[in-house]
């Protein structure tokens, strides 16, 4: 009986579910996908908001949302036309206009990349090039971690491969991890950990993160729907630093690992990172040339591109949709 | 001339279908005009290869080094393990289920794990590369020992040979040909587990193996440089698998006669 009762409840929790996702077809509203490049989270929160609070409909898109994870090819998807649009770092869109895919970054909401090492506090490193000595846990795959080890001797160094927990950090007194500024140090902290935040930003590697991109054609001909998501999505960020809280808990029920709490702070922490002078005085999502010239620079320096003269970087990237 | 001509025929064909193919795949990618993302045509896989071949020869040395270790140590320990299932009925029945286990278990849900316990690089590397490769060489080899046949046993039986001499005069040489195949399976899975321990191990900051190297050419659409590390991979499997099959050529000859 309690099984049938249990059966019956997720039933009940699954159709739910969908009637949710699967809003039925409002007429004169544009379908579109957006696929994200990890699972729903406060750097998501912008999207999400847009949806919630129907700046997407306002503007007649209806807009799917789909969830990323680990190595999720968003790129490749977008590029491909499987879905309309993507959401991805600015790295990625340069290592995927090396290979010939035709992306274009639409906004960027983040200014400041949340990207951070965290280290324990008790460990007396201070800065990033103080880093010796010590377990360092970093992905193989993003640009910032070659450039670390390109820029930096990391003496006695151990790099290991990003666990996607805060467990080894938490167990070995001698370990340091990447991780999203908002994300991994709460949950360390929550679990009694002591970390320190070193932002990868601070020593000049700065890419714009959880940037809108569209393929060159959906720009080319369907440009009425891709102003309509860019200038959607610059109110949905707006709205979401102003109002977390609707969005986060929307994003809670789509990811239940990531609590209100988490959020709350993601979304807190957030303002600093994509609200800054340069958004303050040009809008959020702004995106400017120089930017992006660094960007390619430093990725070529860190031996991820062959050569910046194949590069016109102004395709890499419109302002042109922006408010 | 005999050898020679035999010789030949057995590496023509192979060598015709692999040319067709390249051609098939070049005309494929300029006809339909794909782009490098999806699929990179053979002419810029070489060039990849050819720009990384340091990093793919000595990527493809550490995990071959790891995937060598992780199949001789799961030889080894399955051919002990299978010993000791020949020899009790009782054993056998309450351990084999965990044996199978150790096949059916998701490795890369444990990985993870191993890593946790034993530690990073290369010892992590070759316990994942070990587990993976067991389970061929224990099932086989049990196989083996456990089959031979009743006539053979009363002969042995008949001449007062002791459980030891059955086992090491009979049973044993009754399961090489198994414990070969059982060798043949494992010896391709202990690449791959390899690889996947690469995924989660990592060997620490100046050597890369190929599971380091797909991970990263995947995430960074090097979709050309992936498609070299593929070939490397199946050319390490490829390596491992015809150097046993060598080996259990010319150990089988007592079996199957003159080759």
């Amino acid at each position: 009986m309690t099984y049938i009762l249990l059966f019956s409840t997720l039933f009940i929790f699954a159709c739910g579910d969908s009637s949710h996702t699967d809003s039925a077809p409002t007429s004169g509203l544009t379908k579109v996908s957006l696929a994200l490049n990890w699972f729903p989270e406060a750097e998501h929160g912008g999207f999400y908001a847009a949806q919630v609070h129907g700046y997407y409909q306002k503007r007649g898109l209806e807009v799917e949302i789909l969830g990323g994870g680990p190595d999720a090819p968003v790129i490749q998807r977008v590029a491909t036309g499987s879905v309309t649009f993507g959401v991805t770092n600015a790295d990625d869109v340069l290592n995927a206009r090396a290979q010939e895919a035709p992306v274009v970054a639409l906004m960027a909401p983040y200014q400041v990349n949340p990207r951070c090492i965290m280290v324990h506090a008790n460990s007396g490193i201070k800065n990033i090039a103080d880093i010796k000595n010590i377990t360092l846990a970093l992905s193989q795959r993003p640009a910032f971690s070659h450039y670390l080890r390109h820029k930096y001797p990391f003496e006695g160094v151990t790099i290991v491969p990003y666990p996607g927990s805060v467990v080894q950090f938490l167990s070995n007194a001698n370990f340091a991890q990447q991780g999203y500024v908002f994300s991994e140090p709460f949950v360390a902290r929550q679990q009694g950990g002591d970390p320190h935040i070193l932002l990868v930003a601070d020593i000049g590697f700065n890419p714009y993160a959880s940037v809108l991109i569209a393929t060159e054609t959906t720009i080319a001909q369907r440009a009425d729907i891709a102003a309509a998501m860019t200038g959607a999505t610059v109110e949905g960020w707006e709205h979401y630093l102003r109002q977390p809280e609707a969005t986060n808990r929307h994003i809670n029920q789509l990811n239940s690992l990531m609590s209100v709490d988490i959020l709350t702070y993601g979304a807190n922490q957030s303002r600093a990172l994509v609200a800054d002078e340069v958004a303050t005085q040009h809008g959020i999502g702004h995106m400017s040339a120089e930017r992006w010239q660094t960007l390619l620079t430093q990725m070529v320096e860190a031996g991820l591109l062959d050569d910046a003269a194949d590069y016109d970087i102004e395709t890499a990237y419109t302002t042109r949709f922006l408010p | 001339m005999n050898t020679l001509s035999r010789l030949f025929s057995s590496i023509f064909p192979p060598l015709l279908f692999f040319v067709c193919a390249v051609l098939l795949w070049h005309l494929g990618v300029e006809l339909f005009d794909i782009k490098p993302f999806l699929l990179p045509s053979p002419l810029r896989v070489a060039a990849a290869l050819k720009t990384h071949i340091t990093a793919l020869l000595n990527a493809t040395w550490l995990t071959g080094t790891g995937a060598l270790c992780g199949f001789l140590l799961s030889f080894a320990a399955g051919f002990c393990i299978s010993l000791l299932f020949s020899q009790s009925r009782l054993i056998e029945r309450s351990l084999y289920p965990y044996a199978i286990f150790l096949q059916t278990v998701p490795i890369v849900a444990i990985a993870p794990l191993i890593i946790l316990w034993i530690g990073h690089g290369f010892y992590g590397v070759v316990a994942v590369s070990f587990i993976i490769s067991l389970f061929p060489i224990i099932a086989n080899t049990t196989t083996g020992l456990t089959s031979v046949g009743q006539d053979l046993l009363d002969l042995f039986a008949l001449n007062n040979a002791t459980r030891w001499q059955i086992l090491f005069k009979l049973r044993v040489p009754h399961a090489v040909p198994n414990m070969l195949t059982g060798a043949k399976i494992s010896s391709g899975l202990s690449v791959i587990g390899a690889i996947v321990g690469e995924f989660f191990a990592g060997y620490g900051t100046e050597h890369f193996g190929l599971g380091y190297l797909i991970i990263l050419t995947n995430g960074q659409v090097k979709t050309d440089y992936l498609f070299a590390c593929i070939f490397f991979c199946t050319l390490l499997g490829w390596a491992i698998f015809t150097s046993i099959n060598v080996l259990s050529k010319f150990l089988l000859i007592r079996w199957t006669g003159v080759d």
